[in-house]
């Protein structure tokens, strides 16, 4: 075979070859809000809820659980990606990336706090609050968030394809934060804590991305992530919830309470599918593209609405399901770019 | 620099002379330097090799066809060279002769 051929074949199986990775990000990150939902009506975060709700108020609560729900996801990713590094013979290099903390792991350390505390918190909360549809297609502003910020930080040209990229993206957010908003205020009663809870997943994740960008740029996706989830464990397990401990919420108790067979079980569930959501999504862009890799990552948002709607049998408000056609839209105007452009994605 | 550090760290390092390298030449020193025999570990290699190059860091330069089998023949083997933003990463990284 000629070398022209080759490289045509060669090109072509990366590509496909990326858009199988990209694809399994969307399904990963999509059922993800299966467990994720179900988990509220498990013990021992059912009655932790409603266990501080008499002493606390409903929102407190309900925000206290939402950290101990992370604390549990963040433990179980962690597991799913030590058993992945694991088979995949990566220990070592773990080890070495770790010990490059100056250079290197600071970068997942700080993208930790982002996506952690901020952004799968917030995903839980809006999940707790409103729902899982709603929760999956508020996390899809994420990259109006991501690029605005390296606009201000690397001094990223926007250029005018990914300008009306954004601004489709965020008529979505409208019509997804609008139209139940709307419902609520004629009725009195309005779940502040869940929007907010949105506003937090797609603020976080656009910054995390931007900040794990730093490190992943020179460090294996498998080790890096994993460090990533290593400094999330640290946050939830070392400091918030001793802390919120301390203040007197019974964090222990219930916490020791989550080795019951079917609440581990949806816990593992929820740690496979985030842990290889993150895992696929990385493998896809030295392939395709971060923006084609993101693009297509993004269908997650359809993928939540469709097994919510197969699973649970609740269909969301249209205004949530035209909101998240136009996230993807935009995600797909802003991140198409000219076949040319695939071979580097950043310009020298 | 010894094996203690990250494989793309010494990856980088490895063409901080500016010179050009094939794929097969680094794939080879990384699998012997950090005892990587498996066929699994030397496609991860390359695999990172790639990494590097779409996130601007190497620059493709050259293609030719393996024809001997010395990588895997019948597939395509390339030549990279580091980039400008290559060589700011390694000193951000706090390679040595950056």
């Amino acid at each position: 075979m000629d070398l022209k051929a080759l490289k045509k074949q060669e090109s072509k199986r990366k590509i496909s070859k990326g858009y199988m990775w990209a694809f399994f990000c969307a399904i990963f990150w999509g059922i993800w809000y299966l467990p994720g939902t179900v988990v509220w009506v498990l013990n021992p975060f059912d009655e932790m809820s409603s266990a501080i709700a008499k002493t606390s108020g409903d929102g407190i609560s309900l925000v206290v659980t939402a950290v101990l729900i992370t604390a549990f996801n963040a433990l179980a990713v962690m597991l799913a990606l030590m058993i992945w590094n694991g088979v995949l013979g990566k220990y070592g290099e773990l080890i070495r990336t770790l010990k490059e903390f100056h250079p290197c792991s600071k970068w997942f350390f700080l993208a930790s706090i982002f996506g952690g505390p901020m952004a799968i918190l917030g995903s839980f909360i809006a999940m707790g609050f409103i729902g899982g549809a709603f929760s999956a297609v508020a996390g899809l502003l994420y990259p109006v968030v991501g690029s605005i910020l390296a606009y201000y930080w690397y001094g990223e040209k926007i250029s005018k394809r990914a300008a009306i990229g954004i601004a489709v993206i965020v008529l979505g957010g409208i019509s997804i934060y609008g139209g139940g908003l709307l419902n609520e205020l004629s009725s009195g009663n309005v779940p502040w804590i869940g929007y907010l809870g949105g506003l937090m997943a797609a603020a976080g994740w656009g910054i995390e991305g931007a900040i794990a960008g730093k490190g992943l740029d020179i460090a294996e996706p498998d080790a890096g992530l994993t460090l990533r989830f290593l400094g999330e464990n640290i946050i939830w397990w070392i400091i918030i919830v001793p802390v919120l401990a301390l203040v007197g919420f019974p964090m222990y108790s219930f916490a020791l309470k989550a080795f019951e067979p079917l609440t581990l079980l949806i816990l593992i569930f929820a740690g496979i599918t985030f842990g290889f959501c993150y895992v696929t999504w990385y493998k896809s862009f030295p392939l395709i593209g971060v923006g084609r890799g993101q693009g297509i990552g993004n269908l997650y948002g359809l993928c939540a609405i469709i097994f919510i709607f197969l699973f649970f049998g609740t269909a969301p408000d249209w205004t949530i399901i035209i909101g998240g056609a136009l996230c993807i839209a935009g995600s797909f105007i802003m991140f198409t770019e000219d076949a040319s452009e695939l071979e580097t994605l950043r310009g020298e | 620099m010894s094996k203690n550090r990250p494989i793309k760290f010494r990856i980088l390092e490895l063409f901080l002379n500016g010179k050009e390298s094939w794929n097969y030449e680094i794939v080879s020193k990384i699998q012997e330097e950090y005892g990587m025999k498996s066929n699994f570990q030397r496609d991860s290699i390359n695999f990172d090799i790639i990494e590097l190059a779409s996130g601007g860091m190497l620059k493709d330069v050259e293609q030719k066809v393996d024809d001997n089998g010395i990588y895997k023949k019948g597939f395509l083997l390339h030549k990279y060279m580091i980039t400008d933003f290559g060589r700011v990463r390694s000193s951000d990284a706090c390679l040595r002769s950056v």
